[in-house]
């Protein structure tokens, strides 16, 4: 079955389609394109630079789909001149997902890719975080048709893209500490200027880069706005030209930026998880060995850790899964995993997303389609939810039976602990609060994981305090 | 969740043409072509004087800094 991709629409040269069959687990992605992006493909594959990020694994792996494909007929039929047919990635994820160093390797990887380009006669069309994808801890950008031939005198036309939806962001978290994500997550085509200079006041304008990438185009497109505004014609800016050796100096400028950023990772409540949980170490191996029971007889293509602190259990699924999705709503902890995995991992098979598991990316843009729930991008044959229950129904307040309901829609094997209310933890969550939750105890739980599952093991830890199940859906 | 996966998969490679969201007739993202002239100037001479900086300091002490090699992923 073919069908258009309900978020790519945006560039009228061309439009992405899946192909889904039966037999296949992944469907196909091909992409109906036009004349010209045809034939800039076509010299593209014969470029030294392009070759090169192919070889290091930088650009997703295209091909130019056969004539006889019947697929690709279909496409065609659809007024496109060529079809083009890219390697699918493991999971799509956002930039509103990911931790400031995922989004700071994505922003050196447009960069260096914008420089080759650039030094050999081309250029990337646009600067946005939805063309690139991370395979594990490795971003690859994979939105082919942005590279196009460089004209003479051409600036850097993404260049305020590429500032709304990375440098901005990541010069508010390491300069402000503030939180990017919420506004990544609100401001899809990233965030503008003269909204982003309101954040930086007083002495944090001084800071490196914010004068010259915030409150400079803030002052430009202020003084624009004021000039042409009503009936005053707009000026005709686009025949101004750039020399190529301006562009080349302020991408590299705009490099030597972005990795002089850096946030460092705070004690938050889970970020020392490995060193501050309440098992002694008999009781922390045990419930290690029923995860790891678990993932072997499994074997998972896609395992899913909700509410992963630093990947602990994550680390262990990853020796048996294809690909682990590591998701936790505490940003340090997430970005500490990251770190971890990119100079650790024997597999490169951990995907870290930042995710509020009470309040997950939703469906949004244009309709409501241009961008996915998170539920429904991540397709899980596994699940582990460990010492998670007690912050859905108490921090969050979310009954245990929404919650069962949302891991029961996944249709797969789960491992899940409950945190019985005499455990410190539970204890210290409650202390303070004037809602007791008395429909918070093991009997309560387990009638409702009986009306959805089936309990095919459970081991009692901390002398019965918690409980790890393995459970199936009935 | 049935086409779950259809779905993850169908919304990748999605290319995004410059966009303008304020819905008005003024486009302020057109000035950035001012913005990037006047910072390519500056990053132009910041560029020209490391080159030169570097390349004495390669002379005096024979060794290459690791900020030379600013285009390297920093993995």
């Amino acid at each position: 079955m073919i069908s258009p991709v309900g978020g790519s629409f945006r560039d009228p040269s061309n439009r992405v389609y899946t192909v889904t069959l039966p037999e296949q687990k992944r469907p196909a992605i091909y992409r109906g394109v036009d004349e010209i992006t045809l034939e800039n493909f076509e010299k593209l594959k014969t470029e030294q630079f392009y070759k090169q990020l192919e070889v290091e694994k930088r650009v997703v792996n295209t091909t130019l789909c056969a004539p006889d494909d019947p697929f690709a007929n279909e496409i065609l039929g659809a007024g496109w001149a060529g079809v083009l047919v890219h390697e699918p990635v493991s999971i799509v994820s956002y930039s509103y997902e990911w931790s400031f160093a995922m989004l700071r390797r994505a922003a050196l990887l447009h960069l260096r890719i914008l420089t080759d380009a650039l030094e050999s006669g081309w250029t990337v069309k646009d600067s946005t975080p939805f063309n690139i994808q991370f395979e594990g801890t490795a971003p690859v950008f994979i939105d082919i048709p942005s590279f196009v031939p460089w004209q003479e005198g051409e600036p850097w036309t993404a260049y305020r893209q590429f500032c709304c939806c990375f440098l901005t962001p990541l010069m508010m978290r390491s300069h402000q500490g503030i939180n990017h994500l919420p506004l990544l997550r609100s401001y899809l085509d990233g965030i503008p200027p003269i909204e982003a200079a309101n954040y930086f006041r007083g002495f944090s304008r001084f800071k490196r880069g914010v004068a010259s990438h915030v409150m400079l185009p803030a002052r430009v497109e202020r003084r624009i706005e004021a000039r042409e505004r009503d009936a005053v014609p707009a000026e005709d800016r686009s025949q101004r030209k750039v020399s190529q050796k301006y562009v080349l100096a302020l991408v590299e400028s705009v490099t030597r930026l972005v990795k002089s950023l850096s946030v460092d990772i705070e004690h938050t409540d889970w970020s020392e998880y490995d060193k501050t949980h309440t098992y002694d170490d008999e009781e922390f191996q045990a419930k290690k060995g029923f995860v790891e029971e678990f993932v072997k007889e499994k074997k998972p293509s896609c395992l899913m850790d909700i509410g992963c602190n630093t990947g602990t259990f994550s680390k262990i699924a990853a020796e048996h899964a294809d690909l682990v999705i590591a998701a936790d709503g505490d940003h340090d902890a997430v970005q500490k995993l990251f770190m971890h995995e990119s100079s650790h991992s024997a597999h490169n098979n951990i995907l870290p997303l930042v995710l509020d598991l009470s309040n997950v990316s939703p469906n949004q843009g244009w309709a409501g389609k241009e961008r996915s729930s998170f539920d429904r991008r991540a397709d899980p044959d596994s699940i582990l939810v460990l010492a998670l229950v007690h912050h859905i129904r108490i921090s969050a307040n979310i009954p245990m039976a929404l919650f069962l309901d949302w891991l029961r829609s996944f249709n797969c094997g789960i491992v899940i602990e409950f945190v019985d209310r005499h455990d410190e933890m539970v204890v210290k969550l409650l202390q303070n609060k004037s809602e007791q939750y008395l429909d918070y105890n093991r009997k309560a739980f387990e009638h409702e994981l009986e009306d959805r599952f089936r309990v095919r093991t459970s081991q009692e830890l901390k002398g019965g305090k918690r409980v790890i199940y393995h459970i199936e859906p009935q | 969740m049935n086409n779950r996966k259809l779905s993850a998969f169908s919304i990748m490679a999605v290319a995004v043409i410059q966009p303008s969201v304020a819905l008005a007739y003024v486009d302020p993202g057109s000035g950035s072509v001012i913005v990037t002239t006047i910072l390519g100037f500056f990053a132009a001479i910041g560029y020209t004087f490391r080159k030169y900086f570097y390349k004495l300091k390669r002379k005096m002490f024979g060794t290459k800094s690791n900020e030379e090699n600013s285009r390297a992923l920093d993995d």
